[in-house]
């Protein structure tokens, strides 16, 4: 087990929009020990008053990163994802502790192949995934099946149409942009088997999203032959999809 | 539904609150579950909040642990926990 973890106070360097409801934001944490991919931190927020709220927030950066960037899904009547989505600005100050989670993670030394499945926001540890497999140059086999609402929700979408060295696949559910030619339905089993790779390639796979969402794929990936030692879920955020 | 239930999905979430009462990160451990057999880790335990959390076998839905939470203090009721294989790393 690693050691007990400690609050930490991170500055906020910078905020990324990066779509109407969801934002990055990049901290500088004094003695960052490093993480894996896949891993997340616990933010907690003290009022005035001194009543405090805790939340969980995966890491998107790479370990390769040395800022620690969290992305943040804004869920209207939350208690911490508005302020950290529309108050937070650089400079504030906000205490975290973490790296935690020794269950969903990948290093580039395990290898592949990598399934990488996510339903909205749950990209988020995947994109860490990918970003640490992009940074270490790994030539495991790496495919990522991204599950959004529209085109204009899908997080880091620019990066994703420059990732090198892994496969992206995209299915939209709540409508296509004009010319768009990818998928346009759930994620089900017929996708997945498209997607690959076989489960006689021993693929690790992570699922990431809202519980109907990971239940769903989980189920087909048993379906389709993949040994459920292989798949490693995490259930992520109340909507998506 | 509040970001409360975003914080309750399943053990992977809890990670902090379990390294508190277990002195290290206890999520990538396997357990296996005395009431259907699964094997699996307690990060893909899932989980429930209220006035203190439950982890619950992904598989059959048979209690694992609960965790009580007054102010500082942390009651840990392992009640459901058979065998838990803690691997390092």
């Amino acid at each position: 087990m690693a050691p007990r973890i400690a609050w930490r106070v991170a500055t906020v360097r910078a905020v990324v929009e990066e779509t109407a409801h969801a934002r990055s934001l990049v901290f500088e944490v004094p003695y960052w020990p490093g993480h894996r991919a896949g891993q997340h931190v616990d933010v907690r927020l003290t009022a005035e008053d001194g009543y405090q709220a805790e939340r969980s927030y995966s890491i998107a950066s790479a370990p390769e990163d040395p800022d620690v960037v969290l992305t943040v899904e804004r869920i209207d009547d939350g208690e911490v994802s508005p302020y950290l989505t529309e108050e937070v600005r650089a400079g504030d100050q906000l205490e975290l502790r973490g790296p935690i989670g020794g269950h969903f993670t990948w290093r580039a030394d395990q290898g592949g192949p990598l399934l990488l499945v996510g339903g909205g926001s749950g990209l988020v540890p995947l994109m860490a995934m990918l970003r640490h497999h992009a940074a270490q140059g790994s030539d495991a086999d790496a495919r990522l099946l991204l599950s959004a609402g529209r085109a204009e929700d899908v997080l880091y979408r620019d990066e994703l149409g420059r990732l090198e060295g892994a496969a992206v696949h995209i299915t939209l559910t709540r409508g296509a942009p004009p010319g768009w030619t990818g998928w346009t339905r759930r994620v089900d089993a017929e996708m997945l088997r498209a997607v690959g790779p076989a489960p006689s390639a021993g693929a690790r796979a992570f699922v990431c999203g809202p519980t109907p969402f990971v239940e769903a794929v989980a189920d087909h990936l048993l379906a389709l032959g993949h040994p459920p030692a292989a798949i490693h879920t995490e259930r992520f955020g109340p909507t998506g999809g | 539904m509040t970001d409360d239930d975003a914080l309750c999905l399943d053990g992977n979430g809890l990670a902090g609150l379990l390294a508190e009462v277990f002195g290290g990160d206890p999520t990538g451990a396997q357990r296996s579950c005395p009431s259907c057999g699964l094997r699996s880790a307690l990060g893909e335990h899932r989980a429930y909040c209220g006035a203190g959390v439950a982890l619950r076998c992904p598989g059959c839905g048979a209690l694992a642990l609960r965790i009580g939470i007054a102010g500082e203090r942390r009651v840990v009721a392992m009640t459901g926990v058979l065998v838990v294989d803690v691997a390092p790393g």
